[in-house]
């Protein structure tokens, strides 16, 4: 069923939110309209034709009403919509041979349409549930993370098994990091003649006099300290006494000073002879 | 008048609400079903007397020529403004909009 407008040229039509029960009176007047026998239909005939449509029915209705409550009723009858239809002027011997007419164009009812859900693309956590003061049909709580406040550290772990076996895993990892680097920084040993890179083992460096170690123990950290702490006092002392020790305490110190690399004198380029 | 086989046009959920707007609570659906019915039959009432019109105006004006384009009828306010009139109803559209 095509329609032609009836607006004059340069009115733009603004699409406004059109009532759908009037929508489908007038797809059914266009179902009368073509059932007749008509293809086309001007815009204000149909405009028209459904306006008077929406307003027969509610008359009938009306008139109905009235009649059903003139006689002490209030649900209404056949009888009553008879009287109406009659009062109206619409004969009802041809409704029956109407209805039994051959061509029929029946509308389909419009499907319910289905709320499009606005779909949380992203969803973490949960979604409280609605106190019992507030009625289901009001949207649910947004995510908990959203709105309620909560630490960002944790709480530290107390059970004995996984602090134990925290510990061991920290011992495995630090022992294991340790010979790598050490394997790669200082000398290797191979166990075996391949000279696979997979056994290998950290270098031991020789001890000439290897009975000291055995004969005096050594607390590793503290007695280091003291040494150094030894050392420098020795020099201070050296120097408000004899002059004649310079030279020793100088080959001294010289000797701690060239076993730190950093502190070894700056070597100069050697200048090329310039030759005449 | 048997009613429950018949599906009217219009939708019977409309003709309930348009029922309901004026005060008619339909208790069984047969009722609505016969207003419909009876709605309808008017509105196809008025248009075959405006196709009537339609063709009585197509007949004068072209009597041999393109009687294939004859079966395409319009329906236009110039034919529907006399057949409603003839029902009581009076219906002015203007032409053009000022």
């Amino acid at each position: 069923m095509q329609t032609m407008a009836a607006l004059p040229t340069g009115v733009v039509e603004i699409p406004a939110t059109v009532n759908p029960r009037r929508k489908t009176l007038a797809s059914a007047v266009g179902g009368i309209v073509q059932e007749s026998g008509f293809l086309y239909a001007e815009k204000a005939a149909m405009g028209t034709l459904t306006e008077m449509l929406q307003s027969l029915i509610s008359e009938i209705g009306r008139s109905s009403k009235a009649f059903c409550e003139q006689a002490y009723r209030t649900e209404p009858v056949v009888g009553d919509v008879v009287m109406a239809l009659i009062d109206m002027g619409i004969s009802i011997e041809g409704l029956q041979a109407f209805r039994l007419r051959q061509n029929r164009v029946v509308i389909a009812a419009p499907a319910q349409q289905v709320d499009l859900k606005q779909h949380n693309v992203l969803q973490v956590g949960d979604k409280k549930s609605h106190p019992q003061h507030i009625p289901d049909h009001l949207p649910p709580f947004p995510d908990t993370h959203t709105y309620c406040f909560s630490h960002t550290y944790k709480q530290p772990v107390t059970e004995y098994e996984a602090i134990r076996e925290k510990a061991a895993a920290q011992k495995r990892d630090i022992e294991r990091a340790l010979t790598k680097f050490a394997a790669k920084t200082s000398d290797t040993q191979n166990l075996f003649f391949t000279d696979d890179k997979e056994f290998m083992l950290v270098g031991v460096t020789p001890n000439s006099k290897s009975y000291l170690d055995a004969l005096m123990p050594r607390d590793q950290v503290f007695e280091e300290e003291e040494e150094r702490t030894r050392t420098k006092k020795r020099r201070m002392v050296h120097e408000e006494g004899d002059p004649n020790h310079e030279k020793d305490r100088m080959n001294e110190t010289q000797d701690a000073e060239l076993d730190n690399p950093y502190l070894r004198p700056v070597k100069m380029p050697r200048k090329p002879k310039v030759k005449k | 008048m048997q009613l429950e086989d018949y599906n009217p046009t219009i939708p019977d959920a409309v003709t309930a609400y348009y029922l309901n707007t004026s005060g008619f609570e339909a208790a069984d659906g047969r009722l609505v079903r016969l207003i419909s019915l009876a709605a309808q039959k008017f509105i196809s009432d008025i248009t075959n007397d405006a196709l009537q019109h339609c063709k009585m105006r197509g007949s004068q004006q072209s009597s041999s020529k393109t009687k294939g384009k004859d079966k395409r009828f319009t329906l236009t306010m110039e034919d529907l403004t006399p057949v409603l009139a003839e029902y009581g109803i009076t219906v002015k559209k203007p032409h053009y909009y000022i």
